[in-house]
């Protein structure tokens, strides 16, 4: 692990070749795009060495910046681009042969091959996750009507079928990629051959398709696929790039931007303007330098605050919690502002992953969505992929159970952790996040939604009329935390998980 | 009556030719539920199926109305 503290006199990057550690210029590089960056910093490094780099979005500290990882690869959410950027600190290079050995290699592949085996459909051959990707899911939200279109306005896209993942794959995928060893390989690299989106890279996946897609009322494939693209040069989050062209088409609409301010006309559907705003965002130039605050700053320096849909000042991702109540009280909850991969319920309320809860209905999901955060936090910790490790932490009665999970790591470490153990540290985790959360100012008075969610019903679709019910689940949330009504981790819950209690 | 079927993702498969983006009509008798549907199109339903009746998560013995949507799809983790 790398703790970087302060901020370099001129641009760096660390280059970690096995053991050794070197700060070196990044004068070269610093302003270039994501993927010359790469290029460059493996010319002079080494062929296989692995780069995370911010491109300029991160370097002009935009608050969607993100690391890029292999080119295409995005930490994305939260701005995490942005604090590099602030370091002065433009990638790290790693190179490494020298595994750690297993502790039982024999054992650990036995449960790899039971695993690949019998763990879940996504894995096997006709999956929709290998097939299609996440691109399968703008369907599956659309029948359900959860999916973001124009700025939360509704939850169904008269255009679906144009920007999901039948269309991409018969018109610009070439082929899958996978992340490291992964037998799902959910990962898309697509091409736009011609005309004026031409372009080649990995993507669109359904949260760019929900927030550069849907989310801005956008139709245009090859567009989304473009706005996709230059996101993953410049380094951005698509979600809340999307989302705050989104929130700033709204405002155009409503007459609170003028198209003097903006430069020029920002229709929903308009996908040559969402395009030029993604080029200023990044770049901080004229209106640019609005945007590339988010959303809720947005909205806010223009008088209308209640136009953002942010939790913790952070953009929504692709399912609208008014017909998917647990997500409603996971975007409130989760330690990173709205996420679904602190805890994504989605996964039971629209997938059925393991087993299908009715997503209007609020009965039940505090306990799920504790279950679902610490499931999360488990799966991050163990350095896996949510989309298949999420099959084997939970047992059929959906209690959280995490016996293969253990079974790993004590084969990879020999540490010798039960489940209970490992459950245990899942919820240190999420209690030491809030912690941090409440010293760093961002305490549970932030635990709510914005006005759309909590006062205006969805007008469409299988959840129309519903609100986010909110106040019917955050009492029983805090009570299942362990923690006081007013949502402050306890003396007792903190002393019971070995947190320092001030 | 007729009802809607869609099939999302790799049951579309399922489908006969007439359909139309994973959607097509169907003629059912009267009392069909979600579930004898659904079973015509010969899809291998398994844990992971997920059906819903105009969107809403409902028992699949329910009867089918005239007008109805009944989707299906495999489910993914994925999002
Ligand atoms: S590791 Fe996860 S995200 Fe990566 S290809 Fe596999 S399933 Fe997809």
């Amino acid at each position: 692990m790398y703790i970087f503290e302060g901020k370099a006199s001129e641009p760096v990057y660390l280059w970690v070749n096995e053991d050794q550690v070197e700060v070196r210029s990044a004068a070269h590089v610093w302003g270039k795009e994501v993927p010359e960056t790469t290029d460059i910093l493996k010319v002079e490094t080494h062929p296989e060495a692995r780069v995370a780099c911010i491109g300029p979005a991160g370097e002009n500290l935009a608050l969607m910046a993100a690391i890029m990882n292999d080119k295409n690869r995005a930490a994305a959410r939260s701005g995490v681009g942005a604090v590099m950027g602030s370091k002065n600190l433009k990638a790290v290079v790693a190179m490494g042969n020298k595994n750690p050995p297993l502790f039982n290699p024999d054992a650990m592949r036995d449960i790899s091959v039971d695993t690949s085996k019998n763990v879940g459909v996504d894995i096997k051959k006709g999956s929709n996750l290998r097939i299609y990707g996440t691109a399968y899911v703008p369907q599956v939200t659309n029948t359900l009507g959860i999916l973001p279109t124009r700025n939360f306005l509704q939850g169904t896209f008269e255009h679906a079928d144009k920007v999901d993942g039948v269309a991409l794959k018969e018109q610009y995928l070439i082929k899958n990629v996978p992340c490291y060893r992964c037998p799902i390989s959910c990962g898309r690299l697509t091409e736009v051959p011609d005309g004026p989106y031409k372009g080649k890279g990995e993507g669109p996946e359904y949260e760019t398709i929900s927030s550069l897609g849907t989310g801005c009322g956008v139709s245009n494939l090859a567009a989304l696929t473009k706005a996709n693209y230059l996101c993953n040069e410049y380094g951005m989050d698509t979600i809340t790039t999307g989302m705050t062209i989104a929130a700033a088409m709204e405002m155009y609409e409503k007459g609170y931007i003028s198209e003097d301010v903006i430069g020029m006309p920002l229709r929903f559907g308009d996908h040559d303007a969402m395009i030029a705003m993604i080029h200023k965002m990044a770049r901080r130039e004229g209106f640019g330098n609005d945007l590339a605050e988010g959303s809720y700053r947005l909205c806010e320096k223009y008088g209308h605050p209640e136009i953002a849909v942010t939790a913790r000042k952070q953009e929504f991702p692709g399912y609208d919690p008014r017909g998917s109540q647990g997500m409603g009280l996971l975007y409130a909850t989760s330690n990173k502002g709205a996420s679904h991969m602190e805890g994504d319920v989605a996964y039971e309320e629209v997938f059925g992953v393991p087993v299908k809860e009715n997503p209007l209905t609020t009965e039940g999901k505090p306990e799920l969505v504790k279950h679902f955060e610490d499931s999360f936090a488990l799966i991050d910790s163990s350095g896996l992929c949510v989309f298949l490790a999420i099959r084997y932490v939970f047992s059929k009665e959906r209690m959280v159970w995490p016996v293969r999970l253990a079974d790993m790591m004590n084969l990879t470490t020999g540490a010798g952790y039960t489940p209970e153990e490992v459950l245990k540290a899942a919820e240190r985790v999420y209690n030491l996040e809030r912690m941090f959360l409440i010293k760093a100012g961002s305490g549970p008075e932030h635990d709510t939604l914005p006005h759309r969610m909590l006062h205006e019903p969805l007008p469409d679709g299988p959840a129309k009329g519903k609100v986010v019910e909110l106040d019917k689940m955050l009492p029983e949330f805090y009570k299942l935390r362990g923690w006081d009504e007013k949502g402050y981790p306890t003396k007792e819950k903190l002393e019971e998980l070995g947190l320092p209690v001030s | 009556m007729m009802i809607h079927i869609k099939m999302i993702g790799n049951y579309r498969d399922h489908l006969p030719p007439a359909s139309k983006n994973g959607m097509i009509e169907i003629e059912v008798p009267d009392g069909t539920t979600v579930h004898d549907a659904i079973s015509r199109f010969g899809i291998p339903l398994d844990d992971s199926s997920v059906i819903v009746l105009n969107g809403l998560t409902v028992d699949m013995n329910t009867p089918l109305q005239e007008g109805d949507v009944v989707t299906a799809f495999s489910a993914i983790a994925g999002g």
